[in-house]
This record gives C-alpha cells, sequence and structure tokens, in this order.
C-alpha cells in the first residue's frame, strides 16, 4: 500500500514535469501579452511595456523562463510556494488567486455532485430494473440528448427561462390549467412507467398519480406556493414522512413491523420537534445551529431504535437515525424559508428571486444572517447546478444502469432469488451494493474533473472559480496564472484516480493494489 | 401486549409535544426585518442601490503604482476620489473648483500652484492638504531612486525628467516647478492616495495624523531617504487587496463614496461619504461594481434586474440581444481606440520613394492612391454602422471625433472625403499621373484571427484591385513587426491596426511621429512634424497647443502617412429603473457622471 502511494507520487512528480513544460511553453508562445500596450498612444507606454518585460523575463525565451518559473514552483514541495504573480489578477500572487478560485469552484461543483450522484444512481438503476420498459426507452432518449448538449446553450436557455422568464412568472404565480394538465399527465406516465407491473397495477398508479401531483398544483397555484414557499408544521412532518418511506424501502424494508412503525414515528417526533428546533435555532446561531440540529434529530432516531427496536435495534436505530438526519435537514430548510419575506425584500430584483450571476447578492452579504445566506446561495446555485446536472446526471444514470444490469445477471442474485427472498431483498441487499461498485471509482475522478472543467458554466454564470481564472489567463497570455490552474487541475486529477484505486480496492476485496 | 408498548410510547409523545408546540407562541421566534436597511432621515431622498456590471473589479487602491494602474481600480477609484479635474463625455477635461484649484503663478520656468479648498477632508475627517500633495509629488516624479536607478516609489509612469525641485508646501497647497515647459502639466499631478494613511501603516506607532502629515513633510525636507523606503514600501505594496481591508486607511475616500465592501472576484460596494460636500452629488446611497466577463451574461442580468447599467463590445449578436431587451434602453457610443492603415516608406516596397529612384512625388502619388482605394465608406456600412447605427468615419490622426480641432483636421484630407467610387476614381487618375505599371503588389499585414479586420481586409482588396493594387496577405497572429524600430525596417507595406488613446494628452506622438520613436513602424521621417512636435511638447498654452497640432495633422495630410478609419464601436445598455447614463469614450467611460444617474420616478 505504502509503496503503491509512493511510487504513485513519484510518477505524478515526473509527469506534472513534463505536462507544465508544454503548457508554459504553449502558452508563451500562444501570444503576446504586451499585445494591448502596443496597440496604445499613451505618452507613457513605453515605461509600461519595459516595466511588464522586465518583471515577467519576457526577454528571456520561454523554455529559459520555465525554469525560473519551476525554481519558484519546486519551492511547493518545502512548503513555501512561490508560482510568480498574475498580471492580469492586479500582480497578486498566483497562490492566493487560486486559492480564492478553488474555493468558489468547489462552492459551484459541490452541490450539483451530490445531487447528480444521487438523481443519476435512482434514475439508472430504476430502468435497469424496468429495462426495455417504455419508462427505460425515455430515460435513454433523454439521457444522450442531454450528454450530448452543449452546455453554453443549455446555460444560456436556462437563464432565459429559468430564472428571466420564471421570474416575471412569479409576479403572478398561477399556473395556467392547460399546463397544469399536462404537468400532471407528464408525471403520471412518469410514475407508471415507474412502477411497471400489469395493466390494473398501471391504470391504479396513473390514475393516482394524476389525481396527487394535479392535487400538488392546485395547492401551489392556490398558496402562491412558489412565490411565497414554506414548510410548516404540517409539511415538516408529511416530508418526513415522505424521507422514512424511502429509507424504509432501502434498509429495512416494509415486512418488518416494529421497524416500520418507529421509523414513520420519526415523522410524528419532527413535528414535536419543531417548536423546541425553532428555540434550539434562536439560541444557537451560525453554522453550529444547524448541525447541531441535524446531530439532535439523528441521535433522536438512533436513540428511540435503539431503546424500541428489540432483535432488530441496529438496522431499525440506522434507518431512524437516517430518518432523523434527513428530518433536520428538512427542518433547517424550513427555518431558512421563514426569512423569505425578508430576502425578498432585500434582493434587488422586482420579482421572483432565482439569479443569473455571481455567487452572492451584495445587499444580502452586508445582513451577516446565515438563514439568509443560505437563501441567497439557494438563489444563485439553482441554475448552475441545474446546467452542470443535466449532463452529469445523464452519465450517471448510463453507468449505475448498465453496472445494476450486470450485477443482476450473476449467479449469486439467482441464488438469493431460489432462496426465497423478496425482490426488494434482492435487489437492495444484493445487487445495489455490488453495482455501487464502479460508481464509487467514477465519482472522485469526476469530482477532481470537475474543479478544472466548469470553465464554460462559471464563464455564463458570471461565477468566478477556476474555470474563469484559465479564461483570464489565457486571454491576457498570463501564464503564471494559466500554469497556477495547471498545477492544480494537474495534481487533482492524479489524486483523483489514486482516491479511486485506494477506494475500489478497499471496497472490493477482490482487488489488490501491489 | 408488550409488543406494541414502545409505538404507543412514541405515538404519545409525539401527540404530547403536538400539542405543546400548537400552545406556543412561535412568531416570536420568526424574524423581523432589521433596522440597517432602512434609511435615517437624512439618506431618505436617496435611492438605496444601484449595480452596475464591469468585467473585472478593484484590487489596488492605489492607482499610480505599476501593479495597480488598470481600468477596474481607476473606476472604483473614481467613485471614492476627488480630484482637481476629470473627463467627460466631450470628451473634454472639466475642472472640478469645489475640490480645489490651480494655476500657473509663473511662465517660464512653468511653476504650478495647487490649492486644497478648506474642508475638503478624507473620509476619516483629516483634512487633504499639501502633504497629501507632497506624497503625490514625490512619487508621481520619481525624487528618490534606489541605487541600481530604479524608483524608489514603484510608479506607473515616474516622469524624473520633468521636476527635480522640492515643492514648497503651505498648508492647504503646493507650489512648484518644472524643470521643462511641460505641455501636459494638466494631466500631471493630483492627490493620490493620503499621506496620513500611508505613513501610519508604514510607521504604526504614529497614531496622529497631523503628525504623520509633519513627520513626512520633515523627512522629505531633511532628506531622510531610510524613513521615506518604508513609507514607499506601503505606498508600493500596502494598498492592495482582494477584499475588503482590515486597517480603514487602506482605503480612506476623498470623493462622493466609500468603499464598504470588497469581496474578491466577485463586486464591490460604495456607500456615500457623509462627509463629501465638494462636488456634485450622486443620488444612490450604494452603488455596487459586479464582475461579469461575459457580455451575454451582462445582457442578461439587465433584463433579470441583477443589474442596472453594464457595457461591453458589441458584435452583431450582442446588439440583437441589447435591442431585444423589453425594459432597457441602450446607447451606441464609441470607444478611444481608432483603426488606421498605416504605409511603410522606407522598406523598398511600393511606397517608398527609392522604389521609384528616389522620386518622392511619384512615391507620394501611389500612397495617395492606395489611401483613396480603401472603401472607407463601405467599411463603415458594412462593418461598423450594424454595430453603432450613428458611426461616422474619422479622419484625423491627431483629434478625436467631436474634440475641440477635429473639423479643421479633418479639412486637411478633403481629398479623400467623396465616396469611393470618387475615391476610387481619382485613384486611378494618381496612379496615372504617377506612371507606375500596375498592379502593384501591396504586401498587407493584419493580425490573424481578428474577424472583423479580416473582413475589412477583405473589401480592401476587391476596392484596391479595381484601382490596381495587388493585396498580399501577410497576416499573422504575432504582431512581430513592432520589434522592428529604427533603424530596423517593418517588412510589410501596409498594416492595419488600432491604436487606443487612454487620455487628451497631446506629447507622446513622438512615439509613433519621428523617425527613433519606439511605436514608428513606418519610417516616417519629416523635419517639420520634428520641429512642430519639439515645439508642442513645451507649448504650455492651449490655443498653441491646437495650432500647433493643426500643423502637424496638416503636414501628415500632405506626406498621406496613413489614413484613419473609425472609432471602435461600444455599447452601454441599461434598465428604465435609471436615467441619465451616458457612455464616454474614455476611462471611466460610463462611470464619469454617475453622479447624474437617476432613479426613475415610481
Amino acid at each position: 500500500m505504502l509503496s503503491f502511494i509512493v511510487r504513485r507520487a513519484a510518477a505524478t512528480l515526473m509527469v506534472l514535469l513534463v505536462a507544465s513544460f508544454i503548457v508554459y511553453n504553449l502558452t508563451a508562445i500562444s501570444g503576446d501579452p504586451l499585445l494591448e500596450l502596443r496597440g496604445s498612444r499613451d505618452p507613457d507606454i513605453q515605461f509600461r511595456i519595459d516595466y511588464l518585460t522586465d518583471i515577467l523575463d519576457l526577454d528571456v525565451p520561454p523554455p529559459i523562463r520555465y525554469f525560473y518559473w519551476l525554481g519558484g514552483a519546486a519551492g511547493c514541495l518545502i512548503g513555501s510556494c512561490n508560482l510568480g504573480i498574475s498580471v492580469s489578477r492586479g500582480e497578486i500572487p498566483v497562490t492566493e488567486a487560486l486559492s480564492g478560485a478553488v474555493a468558489s469552484t468547489v462552492q459551484l461543483i459541490a452541490l450539483a455532485t451530490v445531487l447528480s450522484i444521487i438523481v443519476g444512481v435512482a434514475v439508472g438503476m430504476t430502468t435497469a430494473l424496468r429495462q426495455y420498459s417504455g419508462y427505460d426507452y425515455t430515460v435513454t432518449f433523454f439521457a444522450f440528448i442531454f450528454y450530448s448538449l452543449p452546455i453554453f446553450w443549455v446555460a444560456v436557455l436556462l437563464k432565459e427561462f429559468g430564472a428571466i422568464q420564471f421570474n416575471r412568472f412569479l409576479a403572478e404565480p398561477v399556473i395556467p390549467t392547460t399546463t397544469a394538465i399536462l404537468i400532471a399527465l407528464g408525471l403520471a406516465a412518469l410514475v407508471t412507467g415507474i412502477v411497471g407491473g400489469g395493466l390494473q397495477t398501471r391504470i391504479r398508479a396513473f390514475v393516482s398519480s394524476l389525481a396527487l401531483s394535479g392535487l400538488l398544483i392546485l395547492f401551489l397555484n392556490i398558496t402562491q406556493w412558489l412565490k411565497y414557499p414554506s414548510i410548516g408544521t404540517v409539511g415538516v412532518v408529511m416530508l418526513t414522512l415522505l424521507a422514512a418511506g424511502v429509507v424504509i424501502l432501502l434498509s429495512i424494508g416494509f415486512g418488518m413491523r416494529r421497524g416500520v412503525l418507529i421509523v414513520t414515528g420519526m415523522a410524528a417526533i419532527s413535528g414535536a420537534m419543531w417548536l423546541p428546533g425553532q428555540y434550539f435555532f434562536f439560541y444557537v446561531p451560525g453554522a453550529l445551529g444547524i448541525f447541531g440540529w441535524i446531530a439532535v434529530m439523528t441521535l433522536i432516531g438512533v436513540a428511540v431504535g435503539l431503546l424500541f427496536g428489540g432483535d432488530g435495534r441496529k438496522e431499525i436505530a440506522r434507518a431512524a437515525g437516517t430518518t432523523g438526519f434527513l428530518a433536520g435537514i428538512i427542518m433547517v430548510i424550513d427555518e431558512a424559508l421563514q426569512y423569505w419575506d425578508q430576502y425578498i425584500g432585500l434582493i434587488p430584483l422586482q420579482t421572483g428571486f432565482i439569479s443569473t450571476i455571481g455567487a452572492v447578492t451584495p445587499s444580502i452579504k452586508r445582513q451577516e444572517n446565515m438563514w439568509l445566506d443560505l437563501l441567497d446561495s439557494y438563489a444563485h446555485l439553482i441554475l448552475p447546478t441545474a446546467a452542470l446536472m443535466i449532463i452529469s446526471v445523464a452519465g450517471y444514470t448510463r453507468y449505475s444502469r448498465a453496472s445494476l444490469l450486470e450485477v443482476m445477471n450473476q449467479d449469486y442474485i439467482r441464488t438469493a432469488r431460489a432462496k426465497g427472498l423478496n425482490e426488494r431483498t434482492v435487489v437492495v441487499r444484493h445487487a445495489m451494493r455490488n453495482a455501487l461498485l464502479p460508481i464509487a471509482t467514477i465519482v472522485p475522478v469526476d469530482i477532481t474533473g470537475l474543479i478544472g472543467g466548469a470553465v464554460i458554466t462559471e464563464q455564463v454564470f458570471a461565477w468566478n472559480g477556476m474555470g474563469s481564472l484559465f479564461i483570464r489567463g489565457l486571454n491576457a497570455v498570463d501564464v503564471n496564472l494559466v500554469m497556477g490552474y495547471v498545477m492544480v487541475v494537474g495534481l487533482m486529477a492524479v489524486i483523483g484516480n489514486v482516491i479511486a484505486d485506494l477506494l475500489y480496492s478497499a471496497l472490493d476485496p477482490r482487488i489488490r493494489i501491489s | 401486549m408488550k409488543k406494541f408498548r414502545p409505538a404507543a410510547f412514541v405515538a404519545g409523545l409525539s401527540a404530547l409535544a403536538l400539542t405543546l408546540s400548537g400552545c406556543a407562541p412561535a412568531e416570536e421566534l420568526t424574524p423581523t426585518p432589521t433596522a440597517s436597511e432602512t434609511s435615517t432621515t437624512e439618506e431618505a431622498q436617496l435611492a438605496p442601490l444601484l449595480t452596475v456590471g464591469w468585467n473585472d473589479i478593484t484590487d489596488h487602491f492605489n492607482t499610480s503604482t505599476a501593479g495597480g494602474n488598470n481600468v477596474a481600480n481607476s473606476l472604483t477609484e473614481y467613485l471614492t476620489s476627488s480630484g482637481f479635474n476629470y473627463y467627460d463625455n466631450g470628451p473634454g477635461l472639466v475642472r472640478n473648483t469645489d475640490f480645489g484649484t490651480y494655476e500657473i503663478v509663473v511662465e517660464e520656468p512653468l511653476t504650478v500652484k495647487y490649492t486644497i479648498n478648506d474642508g475638503v477632508v478624507w473620509s476619516d475627517g483629516t483634512a487633504i492638504d499639501g502633504a497629501d500633495m507632497l506624497l503625490a509629488w514625490v512619487s508621481t516624479f520619481g525624487y528618490y531612486k534606489n541605487e541600481d536607478g530604479s524608483y524608489v516609489f514603484a510608479h506607473a509612469a515616474p516622469k524624473d525628467n520633468l521636476a527635480s525641485k522640492l515643492p514648497t508646501v503651505e498648508g492647504n497647497s503646493i507650489t512648484f516647478e518644472y524643470d521643462v515647459q511641460y505641455v501636459d502639466w494638466e494631466l500631471q499631478f493630483g492627490v493620490g492616495v493620503s499621506a496620513h494613511g500611508t505613513v501610519m501603516m508604514a510607521y504604526p506607532e504614529i497614531t496622529d495624523p497631523a503628525a504623520a502629515k509633519q513627520a513626512l513633510i520633515d523627512a522629505v525636507a531633511n532628506g531622510d531617504d531610510e524613513w521615506m523606503a518604508g513609507v514607499a514600501e506601503v505606498w508600493n505594496n500596502g494598498y492592495q487587496f482582494a477584499n475588503t481591508p482590515d486597517n480603514a486607511l487602506a482605503y480612506l475616500s476623498s470623493g462622493p463614496y466609500v468603499l464598504e465592501e470588497l469581496v474578491e472576484e466577485q463586486y464591490s460596494t460604495h456607500v456615500i461619504n457623509p462627509l463629501y460636500n465638494w462636488g456634485p452629488k450622486p443620488k444612490y446611497e450604494r452603488i455596487t461594481i459586479r464582475q461579469i466577463a461575459d457580455s451575454t451574461a451582462a445582457i442578461q442580468a439587465v433584463d433579470n434586474g441583477e443589474v442596472q447599467i453594464a457595457s461591453g463590445q458589441p458584435t452583431a449578436d450582442v446588439l440583437a440581444l441589447v435591442q431585444a431587451l423589453a425594459n432597457a434602453d441602450y446607447a451606441s457610443s464609441e470607444e478611444a481606440a481608432y483603426e488606421h492603415i498605416d504605409l511603410s516608406v522606407n522598406n523598398g516596397g511600393p511606397f517608398d520613394p527609392a522604389s521609384y529612384g528616389g522620386d518622392e512625388e511619384t512615391a507620394l502619388k501611389v500612397r495617395q492612391a492606395f489611401l483613396l482605394s480603401i472603401p472607407r465608406n463601405e467599411i463603415i456600412e458594412k462593418l461598423i454602422k450594424p454595430l453603432n447605427p450613428t458611426a461616422k468615419l474619422r479622419t484625423s490622426v491627431l483629434f478625436v471625433p467631436g474634440s475641440e480641432g477635429y473639423d479643421e483636421a479633418e479639412s486637411n484630407y478633403e481629398m479623400y472625403l467623396g465616396t469611393d467610387e470618387e475615391n476610387r476614381a481619382k485613384a486611378q487618375e494618381l496612379l496615372a499621373e504617377a506612371g507606375v505599371s500596375t498592379p502593384i503588389d501591396v504586401e498587407f499585414w493584419y493580425p490573424e484571427g481578428n474577424v472583423r479586420r479580416q473582413q475589412q481586409v477583405e473589401l480592401i482588396t476587391l476596392a484596391a484591385g479595381q484601382v490596381g493594387f495587388n493585396i498580399v496577405d501577410e497576416s499573422e497572429p504575432n504582431w512581430e513587426f513592432t520589434g522592428n524600430v529604427y533603424p530596423a525596417v517593418n517588412p510589410h507595406d501596409a498594416t492595419i491596426f488600432a491604436w487606443a488613446a487612454t487620455s487628451l494628452a497631446v506629447s507622446g506622438d513622438d512615439q509613433y511621429l519621428t523617425l527613433e520613436g519606439p511605436s514608428n513602424w513606418t519610417g516616417y521621417d519629416n523635419e517639420v512634424v520634428d520641429g512642430l512636435i519639439n515645439e508642442l511638447n513645451t507649448a504650455v498654452k492651449k490655443e498653441d497647443q491646437l495650432r500647433i497640432r493643426l500643423a502637424i495633422e496638416a503636414e501628415l495630410a500632405k506626406d498621406a502617412y496613413n489614413i484613419t478609419i473609425f472609432q471602435f464601436p461600444g455599447l452601454t445598455w441599461w434598465d428604465n429603473s435609471v436615467t441619465g447614463v451616458e457612455p464616454s469614450l474614455l476611462v471611466p467611460y460610463y462611470f464619469w457622471n454617475f453622479w447624474d444617474w437617476t432613479p426613475t420616478a415610481g
């Protein structure tokens, strides 16, 4: 293991060395950093040209200048990085520019990645279970479309319809009847496709989901929920119930009566804890309040599970704890939404709230109120996250579908079925876990790739992370800045691969690294 | 029975808690709007906030330094400082006498006196006075030098050849003497960063602003170079911040706004300066500049109401998007850069007299014929008008259209002002008169990859072909010819590119008009022009400057030095909630009259 890491580290160093040499020279010869100055009639321009030539050593040929740069970069190995200064960023040290950019890129991709994995895997696995159904074909069709969509186009359209038009719609947020019917029909068809089964089941699923989504839209229209979203005690209980259902489905199953009672009981507990939660958030401000409350809810779940779980207390405690965790998150969202009116009053938009540029609204950040910041991040992240997700989800869908199909065809699944296990147990306990293995190895590579890869999304949403840093460096022929980017991205790519290797060997005992 | 007990317990507990939560007054814990956003009575007439977009935001509060001298920094500086003068959108230089006055006290040697009005203070309440101007003076005129000849104060363009005698500081005023009769003295000097702030950051043990100012004055007078080196260190590097600095001394304001918040690569917010009463008063309590690099993003941001004003380089797509905005206005405008075609006269090509056995007359006719054959009207109609419907030809090397003297300068180029057809006919006549055999090969350089220039060259190739010139494409991505300063020669016969003027300074033309100028890539050499430029560089009076520059222009026109085509188009758009936005072609661009930005009633 250790020797593996050491060998990989040595290889990484070599790769970075060669890559940096090539990129440095390519960037340096890609243009003239003084181009703009040469076209200026400013009387002082010659002084400026001389100054830049001097601090950037422009009179030294790039292959030799590279070694000047390398001298500073080598300091990173002993903890004193000097990647030079960035002339296109007001001559601040490149390391400083990078730290800000990495942070904001991570902020951008974190939510998108987590959601992509959850949605992508869920959709992919359900399509695998309903292989060759209408649902499967539809998802496959759209996955390929989304996968091949150019993101700059998706992003601009998202801004036009998801932000500008939607915000205008929110002035009078009533979904017209025709649209409502179409949405309800679409949702019903989707649910029917996922549920599958015989004709009778399908009809039942179709009718009930049609009614449910119709009611939901009616609810949205009457309460103007899209304009004034809130959850409230009732909402918290119902959402927790929903979460409990999903958790039970994926863990203990509906057969274990005691477990089902306890886990769904978490919904009642969350309702009961709503008021104490209000006090908690009031007296424990800041991130501590959020994490503290989620921890409290999780612990309650675990405790209830352990106390009343009986024989299956371990499993039940795990399920109840997970439900408690999710309930905690729901209650945090509920708390944030209580600041909604205040938020809407503070942002400069006339109607609506969805933002198209940047990461924060200046007038909100000034308030120094964590809940407003949370809402503000949501309003800013929703579009870029959607843009990134549309493409990542499509990828994860395909991976997880293929992976689950392969596992489902293996002998041990047949054995599991033969010994009389029900289909849910076969899928969730035996197939899904193994099917997740290959996904787990894709994720780190994907994440590290995204850190350098959201170039276009960042540009379109005026999000100033690594992508815009790279573009800016290239446009200005700011070699130091580009090299800083290349170093981070190169390092990330290598680290991502190493983590993937280690993870695979940790998860799958059949694989050994040596 | 035993089996059901836990469930019953949970249910009972929940029911109890639900009942309890129903009774309690939860409203007390839900937030109420804080008072901070509601403005006080005094500021009630100010609109709360205006947000504008720019492709970059400030990261350096000392724009005089080499590192901080860029447009984004100067925008924040413009909002948070006052000066003796500023550029309007004429463009012309406007004096701000509410801030202070300046005058020539002795004409020969040129001695000037700057006086700041009483009651003009930095945002911390300290008076702005002679000490601040002394700090500006030592940095601007490169008074301190290191042993290796470099400047102690890393000014963006130190001018140690202009003034070397220490100024006299008296309270609010400073008087100093120029070593040469310097034509652009009016643009050369102004107040920079605060003296007491710089000193107190360098020497934190000094806590009294007045003492800090005095210490600076004394150190300069007594030649305490070591002490000044500490001040210079802060002056050079102590004003660079990517986020709001902790020390308020680093962003003291002398203008209508004070920096309130700076977030790296996101935005900078400027809040009204309560002490400010010298000069025009703005109508917004806060102005935020948000960083938006992409034009399309800036248009959608205006559409969505996140940003009220933005500007960018127009392309056909960008203009179409802006025109489609339902609730916004826009203004096509001109930018400082202008397109022109230069001819090399010393490279043995068709425009060099040497090619005709030293026959100046023939070479001149060929040059004139070539310049005439350039379809300037067609270029404007086809390439520029779609982006700026009000675009006009620029026909002057030295004068920006609209500025004083432009019309007279243009009249020197009368022969070029006809239609493209007429010009081509004239060109053919000239070639016939010159008696040279056609077609004449013209090695033409333009920057590869620049689509608009490529289109221009296509139009030129067609039009010039009709006259008898064969355009040889010598495009390349890099501007390698710019390395060929006299005595090296530019290998291309004709080049098309843009000069960008960043100020109304009248000096600096020697860089491309005298033979040894660092930007003279045409080999242009005219003794009369050299003499006029020498005269201009010491012509302190406005009317002399105008006369001399017109004389230079006449010489350039006579020599068929080059032809200018158009001013680069610019585009500014703003939503209907604000009025009073007017683009300008010099820095600070559309910010120049930010005090006129007015919220629309209702």
